[in-house]
């Protein structure tokens, strides 16, 4: 036992060793003794000892020696015949079945291993099966594009999405570099990405990437690299995924379209344009251009052709300013329905604006498919300043275009300062109006009506105040907003009461039959107050006549007649004591002209009041029942502002043949010495302005 | 393709060397293949006694899970079991006590796969393919059994195998971990290689090994005492293997040339 133990692990206690041992040892010595002898039932030994695992290098050696010296020393056998035979037959025995009993031993354990082998690699191989299928499902049917590329970014293998979304056969992407498929822009950035995740600095990095169509568009992606490793943990293989985002890409664009252009012609819009401006605006050298169209008469095209056809137009003119501008870094917008804005930003080979508003010009009048040509009227703010911000310059463009507009259609303007600072005040004036005649903001002022020989005051004309506005701009706003007609209907109520009252409180009151300055005489002046420079005519002569000039919508107006006759009734005023002056120009425009005949059925004098002098003028002398006329102030100011010449001489005889026709002439605006001595000379009937006289509100009158 | 990505479990690879089949090996067992053998002679040339030493640990394997029979213990959790081969935990403690549940465990494929084969019709007996030194999956695998009542007491084996766990995976940390999920009154056997006895030998060994998939760390006697903390050792202590508990008849051996500091503890 003790010989026989070291040499291999057995799982027994030494006690059970021995008696497994000893029971071998009876059996070999069973054998021995038998008769006749056969050594074949000790062949079993060598199978018990490998069975128990006696199994050691040294284990059949051992046995061998100790059977050997044993068997053949043993007292108890020296009797056995042929002994030694025996002993080298049983030993013999005990070898061969240990021999075999260990070559079965280790067919099994090479049996077992290789069961043990296969049930391993079974399994892995289905794990890796599994995990292999699964890899396979998620590469093949992914949405992702997948490519592995080994560490020198050559693909190894790649997806079908990847495929598609490059445009070429899967099995084309195998062995091509990896960055190649991206737009070149993108290169030096993915080769640093695929550097650092190959170091192993990074574990993953995204990015938004271009890839490159087969066609050459680009593919917006998201792209995801990672690193694979080996088993050892040696970086092995780069894994690329792609998310095509294009399309999303493209959605977002659309909505971004559709927020910022126009649905109808695809141009931007007002807000997009407003950002447009505002880069090209903060970005230019060269200065920007901004052109503000509004199509002429397109609400004609509109209710004629219908919208349908208004609707092609509007998109044909956007196609055709595109083209104007297409060599520019420009950009087009529909502001508005029938409006357009451009801004240029200028370069040294843009055209001047003259040019590019002929360009525009141009474009627009060729016939359209329909046949319909159209022009339009520009605004045009050139080369702002930097200061100005994106809403001034679009407000100061549409200002300009109002203006050019105003002047008719094809017309365009650039920018003025000075008129769209008056125009700006012009309208918040405006606006204003209604409110400031209801606060009584807006004044009724008198001014003395002169004979320009003796000074004396034949009458009062009304004239409008609104803080520093005079009489003409009063009006010329009033007509503007429409409130004319009710801001002249209180004007002259204002008046006639006016006077009334300074009349009432004045002794010196005029002859009310005194009615007609054409009959006035000159020889009545106090000759006193023959000095211009210390002349007060309203003292001396009252209130006299009150002169009253009709705006333009008050003169057409159809209860003309009425209105003034209630307030000659309401405030007392003899008829005798006003006189009417209707706006010439209406008079000519028609719609008034009964007016100046009803007046003169009423007895009321009735004359015209801004008169030229043209031809046309001349002749409604002749066709209204008129018997006097104001002098445009315009006239009366281009004589006094040029030497005697020609002109003065036309018109000193056209006042005298006035004269002689039996109409009497005043004259407005006297503003000079010089001035009221050549009227003098002309010898006019009357006249009044601010040499002579300055108006002055009512209670300085009836002091 | 797939087949070369890290992410697929590694394959059985017969030509790298495991700690196990030359452990096999040099107890007489034919689970193994030439590489292991291989490094085995070139272990046996770095220490001529290891088969000697194998043989030792297996025999305190078995004397150490008798004992635990004896004293009581129905039920263990062999870690790091390696490949069966003759006495296996299961045979030694089913056949002192029928009714003892075995739960081995082992990372190595060739191993797990073997137990597998043999533990096909023991449902007594199990095997986990789980690295002992991760504690948590460990256990909750062995949870999962329904072989092991953490409420009665287990008998826990690290039995030649520690050695192979570096000081970074800090082993006492993972015997600690093991030890605070089973009740007092269950034990811990454990041996592992020391550089205490036979230095040279021992360090020439650590030299073979280094480069193998399975370098080792040989502890000192205090170090491996140290890993029964909270634990009593049971007599002798810790010991060179032939030492502890050696049965009656047993053949002298020399102690000297044993290799490995074995011991069992009880849980306080």
């Amino acid at each position: 036992m003790r010989a026989v133990y070291p040499t291999a692990y057995v799982p027994m206690s030494p006690v059970e060793i021995e008696l497994y041992l000893l029971e071998l040892v009876d059996l070999i010595a069973d054998a021995v003794q038998a008769e006749p002898f056969a050594p074949c039932p000790v062949a079993v030994v060598g199978h018990r000892l490998v069975e128990a695992h006696f199994t050691g290098p040294e284990t059949l050696q051992r046995t061998v020696e100790v059977l050997g010296h044993a068997l053949l020393f043993n007292p108890e056998l020296q009797d056995v015949p042929e002994l030694a035979e025996k002993v080298v037959g049983i030993l013999g025995a005990v070898s061969t079945g240990f021999a075999t009993a260990m070559r079965l031993d280790a067919f099994d354990q090479q049996e077992q291993v290789k069961r043990a082998l296969m049930t391993a690699k079974v399994r892995a191989e289905q794990v890796l099966k599994a995990s292999e299928a699964r890899f396979r499902e998620v590469f093949d049917s992914s949405a992702f594009g997948i490519a592995l590329t080994d560490l020198r970014g050559q693909c190894i293998d790649a997806n079908a999405a990847l495929a598609d979304m490059i445009g070429c056969d899967r099995t084309a992407l195998i062995g091509r570099r990896m960055i190649e498929l991206f737009d070149p822009a993108d290169v030096d950035a993915l080769v640093a990405t695929y550097r650092a995740v190959g170091e192993g600095g990074v574990e993953r990095v995204r990015e938004q990437r271009r890839l490159l169509r087969e066609d050459g568009e680009p593919v917006w992606v998201h792209l995801a690299v990672s690193l694979l490793r080996e088993s050892g943990g040696k970086p092995a293989y780069h894994v690329t995924m792609v998310e095509d985002v294009s399309e999303l890409h493209l959605l977002r664009k659309n909505l971004d379209f559709q927020l910022l252009h126009d649905a109808l012609t695809g141009l931007s819009n007002r807000q997009h344009f407003v950002t447009r401006l505002e880069t090209l605006h903060g970005t230019s050298r060269g200065g920007i251009t901004l052109y503000y169209l509004d199509l002429d008469a397109f609400s004609v095209v509109n209710n004629g052709l219908g919208h349908a056809v208004g609707d092609q137009l509007l998109t044909e003119v956007g196609r055709r300013l595109k083209a104007v501008v297409a060599d520019e870094t420009a950009s087009v917008a529909r502001m508005a329905g029938d409006e357009f804005a451009i801004v240029v930003d200028n370069s040294p080979t843009t055209p001047s604006v003259p040019a590019m508003i002929e360009r525009i010009n141009e474009a627009l009048e060729r016939p359209m498919d329909n046949g319909v040509a159209l022009s339009a009227s520009v605004g045009v703010v050139d080369r702002p300043a930097a200061g100005w911000d994106v809403a001034e310059l679009l407000r100061a463009a549409n200002a300009t275009l109002r203006r050019a507009k105003a002047a008719g259609k094809r017309q365009w303007q650039t920018y003025d300062r000075h008129a769209d600072q008056r125009l700006r005040e012009q309208q918040a004036r405006a606006a204003r109006m209604p409110g400031a005649l209801a606060d009584g903001e807006i004044e009724v002022e008198y001014q003395p009506v002169v004979d320009l020989d003796s000074r004396r005051v034949l009458g009062h004309v009304a004239r409008l105040r609104w803080e520093e506005l005079g009489h003409d701009e009063c009006l010329e706003l009033a007509e503007a907003t429409g409130l004319s007609l009710a801001l002249g209907q209180w004007a002259l109520r204002e008046a006639a009461a006016e006077a009334v009252g300074s009349s009432a409180s004045d002794p010196s009151e005029s002859d009310p039959t005194e009615s007609d300055p054409t009959e006035s005489d000159p020889t009545e002046s106090d000759p006193t107050e023959s000095d211009p420079t210390e002349s007060d005519p309203t003292e001396s002569d009252g209130f006299g006549v009150l002169h009253f000039e009709l705006s333009p919508m008050q003169s057409r107006d159809e209860d003309l007649v009425g209105t003034v006759k209630r307030t000659l009734d309401e405030t007392g005023l003899p008829v005798s004591r006003l006189r009417i002056f209707l706006d010439t120009r209406s008079m000519l425009e028609g719609p008034g002209e009964d007016n100046a005949q009803f007046l003169r059925d009423n007895g009321i004098v009735t004359g015209l009041a801004r008169f030229n002098g043209g031809q046309a003028e001349l002749s409604l002398l002749a066709d209204l029942p008129v018997d006097s006329l104001i002098l445009d102030p315009s006239v009366v100011r281009r004589l006094a502002e040029r030497p005697a010449a020609f002109l003065h001489d036309a018109v000193a005889r056209t006042v005298r043949l006035i004269r002689s026709s039996g109409v009497s002439v005043l004259v407005a605006g006297v503003s000079s010495a010089d001035c009221a001595a050549w009227w003098t000379q002309v010898e006019v009937d009357a006249a009044f302005g601010d040499h002579l006289a300055p108006a002055v509100p009512g209670y300085e009158l009836s002091r | 393709m797939a087949e070369r990505l890290s992410w697929v479990p590694n394959e059985v690879d017969t030509g790298l060397p495991s700690a196990a089949r030359i452990y096999d090996y040099l107890l007489g067992g034919g689970h193994n293949f030439a590489a292991d053998r291989a490094l085995a002679e070139k272990f046996l040339r770095a220490q001529p006694n290891a088969r000697t030493i194998a043989r030792l640990n297996r025999a305190f394997l078995r004397r150490a899970v008798l004992h635990l029979v004896d004293v009581g213990v129905r039920q263990f959790l062999d870690l790091g079991s390696g490949i069966p081969t003759v006495g296996n935990v299961h045979e030694i403690a089913q056949k002192a006590e029928p009714e003892s549940r075995v739960v081995y465990v082992d990372y190595e494929d060739v191993a797990v796969a073997h137990s597998r084969m043999i533990l096909e019709d023991d449902d007594r007996t199990t095997i986990l393919q789980e690295d002992l030194t991760d504690p948590d999956a460990v256990l909750a695998g062995v949870r999962a059994t329904g072989l092991i009542d953490f409420s009665e007491p287990v008998g826990l084996l690290t039995v030649g195998v520690l050695h192979f766990v570096p000081p970074e995976q800090d082993p006492g940390g993972v015997v600690a971990a093991y030890r605070d999920v089973v009740v007092p009154g269950s034990y811990l056997a454990l041996s592992q290689f020391t550089s205490d006895l036979q230095p040279d030998q021992m360090a020439a060994v650590v030299a073979v090994m280094r480069g193998s998939a399975n370098p080792m760390y040989p502890r000192t006697r205090a170090e491996i005492t140290a890993m029964f903390d909270g634990f009593d050792l049971v007599e002798p202590g810790v010991v060179p293997l032939p030492l502890w508990r050696p049965e009656d008849g047993a053949v002298d051996e020399d102690a000297g040339r044993a290799g490995i500091f074995a011991g069992v503890g009880r849980k306080k």
